[in-house]
């Protein structure tokens, strides 16, 4: 591994400090991310998806977020030991954000032209007349009609859809290098999620955007993300190429993941099975794998030993991490067999059959 | 195996009611106990009274206007009566028309409340314009209108506050069932055919409640407050004479320059018991809003 | 926006209807004759005789009604039982100082109360936030003519720093035009008796504008706590803003919402409280002639000035509500 990936996020370990204890939300979390690759990241909420990306931005919710370790480099600079100041500079014009609920993420007060204008201000010395332009062509190209009336309007006067649009145009207007987009459709309709996810596809295709893309509906991933991170109490159990992961998902939680998810394909014809069990409380310091709770593949190691992400086939060859080459890496002291895969859960073994 | 065994003890811990969980909160909470300290403070001097106050309010027992000591711990009035004394029985008074006109203006307020948030349609605009009414008079100088109205005395002042605070109820209550309507277990109980009343009664009031209580043990600061404003104003007890509080300062203030203690001693005695209430009211409204938990 | 503002004024009508109407039984529940009741001491054959042609006290009742309604909107309001003083005239005198103590109260309830919650908003849990949270319990939990007796013995007795009576020195001689001490002075252009207005106008207000203060204090706490944590402050921290823009656009334009309700709701604890404070500082405003009135059983002056009072507080909520559908545009555009 010679080149430099545009983002890199190594051993990432963030704790919030509450009343009852410091949650480990993030656990060692590594990947990287290559100009215009578009990583998906799944897991269920609480597991440590949103606030990986916040804590690449360090928007950690103050003062109880804090990242303790590791380091997050964006082309090469170390992002965390950055000053504010620094940081801010970095926000929005390198690394840019959607979040989940574009009805509660545009502020009601102010005019979708002051939003705009404003983050194109703080990052560029231009005038007003030609961010206003700016923003007219950004409404333009997420497809927001008549741009100008529009920029007059206050975030009440869209539909949630539109409001999503508007949060990408705002996100988009500096070119970042990174787009981070948190559950970017998951308040969406159906039928808006769809367009929403077309026109980010498109956008990001066009401008050579990287983009992590985080969403607990694996059936989005499927059809949009080149990678895909499987994550799981705060740490990535599961990393591959999309065909890869869907394909042949190893780690016995993307499995669960996989089958309680309704497929319109039919194929499968098998029922949903949910995992059972909740994710663990992330107040205690995590001992053995996260997942062995839950985990109908578990032995007696597992309760003792965490699992390192490795290679699914053993192979001693150099781990790639980025690009349509990636290694298909797992969590997991006991990994799913293919012939497991349908059935969810071991195949009865022969007597005396050890692993 | 420890794991499983952690796990299992998380999910095995016992349930615990609203209420214990509340009371349990509330313990927790140091501000609300040292308001529940104050309350209990003020409660045990206005009861116990005539049995710790060391001389009789009304009688002279020294020479006017004596220094605190160890004979008159507060010292002595104009008219040589134990200041103590009377801070003690004047609790007695704010005590008693408070808690009266609390009582009363929560009665009065939650009928009216229940009525309009429950039934709702033409009586709700009636009850709600008329609370309009009350509210758009300053609450002092509403209880100024009756008590001047009725003419001054005990009842009079306690009806006047109690009417000053119960459109304040009315609308709480009212608002709180409007919300209600439209929770999913009234729907629910709408759906499988409940009664109205039965719905109000059983599954609205006791949630509509504990808005309630918070505003009334806040609003038993604003009474004490309020009473001792209109003693202090002339418009309280009929006999001049009477230990209540806002009355004493009156005095009290005519020798501001020679004797600043009484000042201090009888507003300090407001200020405890106000502080009081209002700690224990925060904290309750703390403990009892599960979502207001951090 | 002017529809809005219609229907407001609509909503009004009722409620001043019930005020009218609540007024009117005011002198007529008074017990025994009214001609005793209301006239007390001051009652002789011929005032007896006015009083009854003026309230129309025999009459029907509703008759008496209609009357008390078209005098009060001809802007008769009564008069005096004591000197026969029509209230308007007297009432205007007086309330340019009510006016400038209720201003100066809510100039330091703003003025403190703003910044302090803000403050303690930004270190919650800390230990300034526990200061603030105490003094704002402090502010409501001591009735006004407490602490305006505290201050008056502390800086009047004590130090000696400011004046504990009055508007103005007594001695002062000038053209007092509008009423309202501070512009008098100033367009008198005596300057050094616009200081000693100030100095005169500083305790009262800080007695009258301790309970708005603290609560002014709390809500701008809570306002400020809950909009920081909205997800379109997170969206402005993550555009990369300067973090004074995003505390002063995203999260001030926000906060101020409630706060402004609050505002509104407090004008009528503070003419309330101008009664008490004015009595204690022996304040030449609308309260302390309103206690005379209450002395001196002047039921009529006490009847109008609830009225006047009543209507000031209905007519400051309506700007107060104008001005947050101005802030809000939700409202703005309903």
């Amino acid at each position: 591994m010679s080149d430099q990936h545009l983002l890199e996020v190594r051993d990432l370990v963030v704790r919030f400090r509450t009343h009852d204890g410091a949650v480990h939300a993030v656990n060692g979390v590594s990947f990287d991310l290559a100009a215009g690759e578009m990583l998906g990241v799944a897991g269920e909420s609480g597991c440590g998806k949103s606030v990986t990306n916040l804590a690449i931005v360090g928007l950690l919710p103050k003062p109880a977020g804090r990242v303790e370790g590791g380091s997050v480099k964006l082309d090469g600079r170390e992002l965390t030991t950055l000053k504010e100041e620094e940081l801010r500079q970095v926000r929005g014009s390198e690394i840019a954000m959607i979040f989940q609920d574009p009805m509660t993420s545009l502020n009601p007060v102010l005019r979708i032209e002051e939003q705009l204008i404003e983050t194109i201000q703080a990052h560029r010395e231009v005038t007003k007349e030609a961010a206003r332009t700016r923003a007219i062509e950004l409404l333009t190209a997420v497809g927001v009609a008549n741009p100008e009336s529009r920029l007059r309007s206050y975030p009440h006067e869209f539909s949630g859809g539109m409001r999503q649009r508007v949060m990408i145009a705002m996100a988009l207007a500096l070119e970042p290098r990174v787009l981070i987009a948190d559950e970017p459709t998951t308040a969406l309709d159906v039928t808006i999620q769809a367009q929403v996810l077309d026109l980010l596809r498109r956008l990001t295709e066009e401008r050579g955007t990287a983009t992590i893309l985080v969403t607990h509906d694996l059936g989005v991933l499927a059809g949009m993300a080149d990678r895909v991170n499987v994550m799981y109490a705060g740490a990535v159990i599961e990393s591959g190429t999309t065909d890869d992961l869907f394909a042949n998902p190893r780690h016995p939680y993307t499995v669960g993941l996989l089958r309680s998810i309704p497929r319109l394909d039919g194929e499968t014809g098998g029922k949903l099975v949910p995992i059972e069990g909740r994710p663990p409380d992330l107040i205690d310091a995590p001992v053995g794998c996260s997942f062995y709770a839950r985990c109908a593949w578990r032995t007696d190691r597992c309760a003792t030993e965490t699992p390192a992400l490795l290679p699914i086939d053993g192979g001693k060859g150099p781990i790639v991490t980025s690009g349509p080459t990636a290694t298909h890496v797992a969590a997991c002291f006991n990994p799913v067999a293919p012939a497991e895969v349908a059935e969810g859960r071991p195949l009865p073994r022969a007597e005396g059959a050890t692993r | 195996m420890l794991r499983a065994a952690l796990v299992d003890a998380q999910l095995a811990r016992p349930p615990r009611g609203l209420w214990g969980d509340a009371a349990r909160r509330l313990r927790r909470n140091r501000p609300a106990m040292v308001g529940l300290f104050c309350i209990v403070l003020f409660a045990s001097a206005a009861i116990l009274a005539p049995l710790i106050a060391p001389y009789d309010p009304y009688a002279m027992n020294g020479s006017s206007l004596d220094a605190p000591s160890l004979t008159h711990l507060f010292g002595t009035d104009l008219l040589g009566r134990d200041i103590f004394s009377r801070v003690l029985y004047g609790a007695q008074i704010s005590l008693f028309v408070g808690v009266g006109a609390v009582a009363i203006a929560l009665v009065i307020g939650g009928a009216l409340g229940a009525i309009a948030g429950g039934f709702g349609g033409r009586v709700d605009g009636v009850i709600m314009r008329t609370t309009d009414v009350f509210l758009s008079i300053p609450s002092i100088l509403l209880a100024i209108g009756i008590v001047t109205a009725l003419g001054r005395g005990m009842p009079q002042l306690t009806l006047a506050i109690a009417v000053s605070y119960a459109p304040t109820f009315a609308r709480l209550l009212r608002g709180s069932l409007l919300a209600l309507r439209e929770a999913d277990y009234v729907v629910a109980a709408r759906t499988i055919g409940a009664s109205r009343m039965r719905i109000l009664v059983r599954h609205m009031l006791p949630n509509a409640l504990t808005p309630l209580i918070v505003q009334a043990t806040l609003v038993l600061a604003t009474a004490i407050i309020d009473i001792a404003g209109l003693g202090f104003l002339g418009l309280g007890p009929t006999d001049p004479r009477t230990p209540e509080w806002g009355t004493m300062l009156v005095d009290a203030r005519r020798f501001m320059q020679s004797a600043p203690h009484i000042v201090v001693f009888i507003g300090g005695a407001i200020v405890i018991s106000a502080i009081g209430f209002n700690l224990l009211g925060d904290g309750l409204r703390e403990s009892l809003d599960p979502k207001l938990k951090r | 926006m002017g529809r809005y503002i219609v229907r407001r004024l609509i909503a009004a009508i009722p409620v001043l209807i019930g005020l009218s109407i609540l007024l009117f039984a005011y002198i007529r529940i008074l017990p025994g004759d009214p001609c005793v009741a209301i006239l007390g001491q001051h009652r002789t054959p011929e005032a007896c005789a006015a009083l009854r042609e003026n309230l129309g006290l025999d009459l029907p009742l509703w008759e008496q009604y209609i009357r008390y309604l078209t005098n009060t909107l001809s802007g008769d309001l009564g008069a005096s039982v004591v000197n026969s003083q029509p209230f308007l005239a007297e009432f205007l005198t007086r309330f340019p100082g009510t006016v400038e103590l209720t201003i100066g109260a809510l100039v330091f309830a703003l003025g403190a109360g703003i910044p302090l919650g803000r403050l303690a908003a930004r270190k919650v849990g800390g230990r300034i936030d526990g200061l603030i949270t105490g003094v704002s319990l402090f502010g409501v939990s001591i009735p006004v003519f407490v602490l305006g007796l505290a201050l008056v013995a502390i800086f009047g007795v004590i130090l000696e720093w400011l004046p504990t009576q009055g508007r103005i020195d007594a001695r002062a001689r000038f053209d007092a035009t509008s009423g309202l001490l501070l512009i008098d002075t100033l367009f008198a252009g005596r300057l050094d008796l616009f200081v000693d207005v100030v100095r005169h106008l500083i305790l009262p207000s800080i007695a009258l504008g301790s309970i708005p203060l603290a609560i002014i204090a709390r809500i701008t706490r809570a306002s400020v706590i809950e909009v920081v944590n909205e997800d379109y402050v997170r969206t402005a921290r993550s555009k990369g803003l300067k973090e004074k823009t995003v505390d002063n656009r995203h999260v001030m334009r926000n906060a101020w919402l409630p706060v402004t309700t609050v505002v509104g709701l407090q004008a009528g604890g503070l003419l309330g409280g101008a009664v008490l404070t004015e009595t204690v500082f022996v304040w030449n405003g609308v309260g302390r002639w309103v206690v005379d009135a209450i002395q001196n059983r002047d039921y009529p002056i006490v009847q109008s000035t609830i009225l006047v009072f009543a209507l000031i507080f209905l007519v400051v909520n309506l700007l107060v509500d104008i001005g947050y559908a101005l802030l809000n545009p939700k409202i703005r555009y309903q």
